[in-house]
């Protein structure tokens, strides 16, 4: 046993890294009082020694620990993204006003972002559903402190604990949900449960129930409606960073976890069809309750966003709305349909951190987040208006952005799985989606500002990293061969044809 | 008497103590008596725990919950300035709604535990009386080893985080 645990120990690097990240970080806060700098350059250190890990992974297909993880390449394309965002937040918070008011507190700041990739890295490998439930926690924890750590601001304040209860409410229900599953089949491990249900081990009716009280642990993570309710004043309070942080790489794991659990616990692996397309076992109707989940999602977010006059909100709300979009990739029920969501992961990652990284840059300069602010930024700031007006035209899905060519992945799934009207909601939600962020180009463009008039100032290490979002963003429009084959190719999960 | 009936009679009283004490603990509006009625509700929950032949579950219950998160809590009541004789601001919204969905979900999940089959049901005699403790300490470490490791940097995570909450900010 003891042998088998020290083999084990060599597939999960990436997380031992992570691990030792965080000790390291709180060590050295503890050590050298007031050296942000270090501690920072510390997790980054730790962000780049955990992609070497993840690098050494690559093409791995093994489940360790007995069933508790799975090392695949559907979780190691999960893993980039997280990485890969994880250090833009570190970047951004190196350069936000509202962090460096944490002062002292800036250690533990950082210490905590690792602790969360780690959390979020283990989601998206979990194949157990304690696994699943403990590093939901561990992810989710992080982020309330997170959420809370401008203890100056009553909003932060506000946002930690209303995130707080709402997650604790979702992750009771959702234990609630575990513990049906497990005395209907006996088993905590997702391919046993599947073997337990395909040979009509559970009635239908309780397993309905567990897998909704399930969704809701799920739906809480990603903020699908209707367990958003937490996500714009949480997104409004929180430091914009984490922000940021919550609106992709949470979504992220959450995402992860959810595919794997759905696809894995759900598939009838009997079931003959054609190479790439999977049905669900007989008897429970996954299928509608997602349709259902994603049409409100997309619509409730597009709609309510509307009327946002705090550019943090609409993004929350915009961020309700890309859910919903990904989450029509999950009903196609094909490896085309998950590829694509994955495919809109990486690319929502560029646009949207962009997004809020403009966001961020402004309220350093203005000291909030209204849409007033945003008046005259075209001339007040050339660089950032049209930086921001890109990452806007990307999240609303126009060419030759990279938001089309994510966009027309999921619907183009949608299409070959003749789920027509399905693929029309969504881009009758795009054109609503146009009207919201057109009203932040007319603010940037076409309002004198109010206040302020002067220029603000950008140095070169704030050009440097906006570039690195925006030509993404621009480039994958256009060329976006490798990303989509990678995608592809990173559907393959453990244990599954 | 035969061991089911006893078993049923004991799980009943104890089930009955768990819910009649739980709604003190919420609908009470002075908080002194919530904190008090909620020892009531851990140590019924002990008592189920027992009743199943779950012996460590039952002692860290009682170790962890009882002794520990609720005289804290019961510290933190009384240690608290005035906090004794002020009324919690309690209020309650959307009372139809809410009662509509709370029949529908209990309805919901009685009828479903009711019809359902479940794995293992009436295995247990409770009269059999087996120690679980190192079978889980055995498991702890060997099959759910990562799980283990994982709440430790869950502890952890919180620890930091109330630190960080809780500490005083220093004005220079």
């Amino acid at each position: 046993m003891l042998a088998q645990i020290l083999f084990n120990l060599a597939f999960i690097k990436p997380e031992i890294a992570l691990t030792m990240t965080l000790c390291a970080a709180i060590l050295t806060d503890l050590l050298y009082k007031n050296r942000t700098g270090l501690v920072a350059g510390i997790v980054l250190g730790g962000f780049a020694a955990a992609a070497i890990g993840l690098a050494t992974q690559a093409g791995l297909s093994v489940s360790v620990f007995n069933g508790a993880l799975a090392i695949d390449p559907f979780s190691n394309f999960f893993k980039m993204v997280i990485l890969a965002c994880s250090s833009f937040v570190v970047l951004f918070s190196l350069g936000s006003n509202e962090v460096s008011a944490m002062k002292s507190r800036q250690g533990e700041y950082y210490a905590l972002l690792s602790a969360m990739a780690l959390g979020m890295f283990l989601m998206v490998s979990a194949t157990d559903l304690l696994v699943m439930y403990v590093t939901l926690e561990l992810s989710s924890l992080t982020s309330y402190i997170l959420s809370g750590s401008m203890k100056a601001q009553k909003n932060s304040s506000e946002a930690s604990l209303k995130y707080l209860l709402y997650g604790a409410f979702s992750s009771g229900v959702m234990l609630y949900g575990i513990s049906l599953i497990y005395g209907l089949t006996g088993s905590l491990n997702i391919f046993t449960i599947n073997t337990v249900l395909a040979h009509g081990g559970a009635s239908s009716p309780a397993v309905l129930i567990a897998g909704i009280f399930l969704l809701v642990g799920f739906g809480y993570k990603i903020s699908a409606v209707p367990f958003h309710f937490w996500t714009p004043d949480v997104y409004e309070g929180a430091p914009t960073t984490i922000t940021a942080f919550l609106s992709v790489a949470s979504k992220a794991a959450g995402f992860g976890m959810l595919m794997r659990a759905f696809k894995v616990v759900f598939i009838d692996t009997g079931a003959l069809g054609t190479p790439g397309a999977w049905s669900l076992l007989h008897g429970i109707d996954a299928q509608s309750i997602l349709i259902v989940l994603s049409i409100l999602t997309m619509t409730l977010g597009n709609l309510v966003a509307l009327w946002q006059d705090n550019v943090k909100r609409l993004l929350a709300y915009s961020s309700i709305a890309h859910a919903g979009y990904m989450l029509l990739g999950l009903v196609v029920l094909g490896n085309d349909g998950f590829s694509a969501t994955m495919l809109y992961f990486v690319i929502y990652m560029f646009m949207n951190l962009g997004a809020f990284y403009v966001v961020i840059l402004v309220s350093n300069n203005t000291g909030n987040e209204t849409m007033e602010s945003y008046k005259g930024l075209g001339a007040r700031s050339p660089f950032l208006a049209v930086g921001m007006a890109i990452f806007l035209v990307s999240l609303t899905g126009l060419p030759p952005t990279a938001g089309f060519i994510g966009k027309l992945y999921i619907f183009a799934a949608l299409i070959n799985a003749k789920m027509v009207a399905l693929a029309i909601v969504g881009v009758l939600n795009s054109v609503v989606s146009l009207y919201y962020y057109a009203r932040v180009f007319r603010n940037m463009f076409l309002r004198e500002s109010t206040g302020e008039t002067s220029l603000i100032p950008i140095s070169m290490p704030t050009y440097a990293l906006l570039l690195i979002l925006l030509v993404p963003t621009i480039l994958l429009g256009l060329y976006f061969g490798p990303l989509v084959q990678f995608a592809q190719y990173s559907v393959a999960m453990f244990g599954i044809k | 008497m035969n061991s089911v009936q006893l078993f049923d009679i004991i799980f009943y009283v104890l089930a009955a103590t768990v819910l009649a004490s739980a709604s003190i603990v919420v609908f009470s509006r002075n908080i002194v008596y919530a904190a008090f009625s909620l020892l009531f509700t851990l140590f019924g929950v002990a008592g189920l725990y027992v009743l199943l032949n779950a012996d460590f579950l039952a002692i860290t219950q009682l170790m962890v919950y009882v002794g520990g998160i609720l005289v804290l809590i019961l510290f933190g009541v009384m240690l608290t300035n005035k906090v004794v004789s002020v009324d919690i601001k309690t209020g309650t919204l959307q009372v139809v709604p809410a009662a509509i969905l709370v029949v529908l979900t209990a309805g919901i999940l009685c009828s479903i535990i009711l019809a359902t089959h479940w794995l293992g049901a009436g295995t247990t005699d409770f009269l059999v009386v087996k120690t679980t403790a190192p079978k889980i300490g055995e498991a702890l470490i060997t099959t759910h080893m990562l799980l283990f490791e994982v709440a430790s940097v869950v502890l952890l995570v919180a620890i930091i985080g109330a630190a960080m909450i809780a500490r005083r900010e220093k004005t220079q």
